[in-house]
């Protein structure tokens, strides 16, 4: 793989192998062993060998990681009973053997198809992220695809220590074209595609802190804030979930009546919208870092 | 859903390749993944398993299939592919595509 590819437009094994160190990926459950959803073949819709997620082993920088990357093209990247497990046994095995875990995110949360068995392996996963978290082993969230992550892998992200998103990136629970269905196109325009990204787009996410590094969209600059991330952990205390909440509740206070995403930006200290708005990621980054 | 298998005659493939599986293309509309495996018997033929979503194309698979082992040593190999309505020329495509892989290595 070249560097110059944009991560985003990679394929979910391209992602892995552009991160990690060269050769150092060894796949689990690779598509031989053809572990396929027995849902979508009831209802007649065709499968994937891996049911839409790549799972293994490799070393980002010489250390041992666990890593995983949904694959987006495949009915969204959305997380059924296979998929599911998947990434539960993962994230399992992340917190027995105290080995860093990193998520390449691109889902749109639940499989319809097979809502229940999707619910019920989102939620264990999470219980085993908190595992890791207790066992002060860094789980790392990468969001960086216009997929983005929503639904159940929104939240499951946000139970992670740490996302490093990209500009393409968007984070949120329920998608825009949800969000119109219910709230009518005059107070959200899922076809907005600018207000889409100032609402759910890793700027406005890296401004308000629901993410953590907010990079160029390659597979270098991820890896770099990958590698930054890994020595690091973010325990899950009583005093820090309440100061969380606290959190959140200023920012519903201070932005919740708003309808325009340009002033939560100014609001956060971004005194130039246009200039804010066209620069990358990393230039937004140390623009707001900055004040301006 | 349409299912059919075929095993199309074809020279061995090469002694050695550089990985013992490869994957092409990804499961999503108008596309298709083929897994290529060697090591599948008799060693004269490619053994060829097709699921697709659109019943009632098999005489175009059969002959978009039968193409490939004519120009490529793929005795031996068993090919397995997910459609979700990829055209013929999308077939041949991965199916070089995941050939190459097996054959030369992801580079």
């Amino acid at each position: 793989m070249t560097g110059t590819s944009l991560f985003h437009e990679q394929t979910a094994r391209q992602r892995i192998a552009a991160l990690v160190d060269p050769r150092s990926f060894t796949e689990m459950l690779p598509p031989p062993e053809r572990l396929t959803s027995p849902y979508l073949a009831q209802l007649g819709i065709p499968v994937s060998f891996d049911d839409g997620l790549v799972i293994g082993k490799a070393k980002l920088g010489g250390k041992k990681i666990y890593i995983a990357a949904q694959v987006g093209q495949f009915v969204g990247g959305a997380v059924g009973e296979i998929h599911g497990a998947k990434l539960t046994g993962l994230f399992k095995a992340a917190a027995r053997d105290k080995v860093p875990c990193v998520l390449i995110i691109e889902s749109g949360g639940v499989r319809l198809h097979e809502g229940s068995a999707g619910e019920i392996a989102i939620a264990e996963t999470m219980r085993a992220i908190f595992e890791c978290r207790a066992k002060k082993v860094p789980t790392i969230a990468v969001i960086a695809t216009d997929i983005g992550a929503y639904g159940g892998i929104g939240i499951l992200s946000t139970c992670c220590d740490f996302r490093v998103m990209t500009e393409h990136g968007r984070l949120g629970i329920s998608g825009p074209i949800v969000i119109e269905k219910w709230m009518g196109k005059k107070a959200y325009n899922s076809s907005n595609r600018a207000l889409v990204w100032k609402t759910s787009g890793g700027k406005t996410k890296y401004l308000l802190g629901d993410a953590d590094a907010l990079v160029h969209d390659g597979a270098d600059a991820i890896r770099d804030a990958i590698a930054k991330l890994l020595g690091k952990s973010n325990p899950v205390s009583l005093p820090a979930v309440k100061a969380r909440q606290k959190e959140l509740e200023k920012r519903l206070k201070r932005f919740g009546g708003t309808a325009d995403p340009d002033a939560v930006w100014k609001a956060m200290g971004v005194r130039d919208i246009d200039a804010a708005s066209l620069a990358s990621g990393p230039e937004f980054a140390a623009m707001a870092k900055r004040g301006k | 859903m349409e299912k059919f298998t075929k095993a199309f005659p074809s020279k061995p493939l090469k002694a050695k390749t550089a990985q013992s599986w490869a994957l092409a293309g990804v499961v999503g509309s108008g596309n298709l993944e083929v897994l290529v495996e060697r090591g599948s018997k008799p060693a004269g033929a490619m053994d060829c398993h097709v699921e697709t979503s659109i019943p009632g194309y098999k005489a175009s698979w059969l002959a978009a299939l039968a193409d490939f082992p004519h120009h490529y040593p793929a005795g031996g190999t068993k090919v397995t592919i997910n459609d979700q309505g990829a055209p013929p020329v999308l077939v041949t495509l991965r199916l070089r595509q995941a050939y190459d892989h097996l054959t030369k290595g992801e580079k």
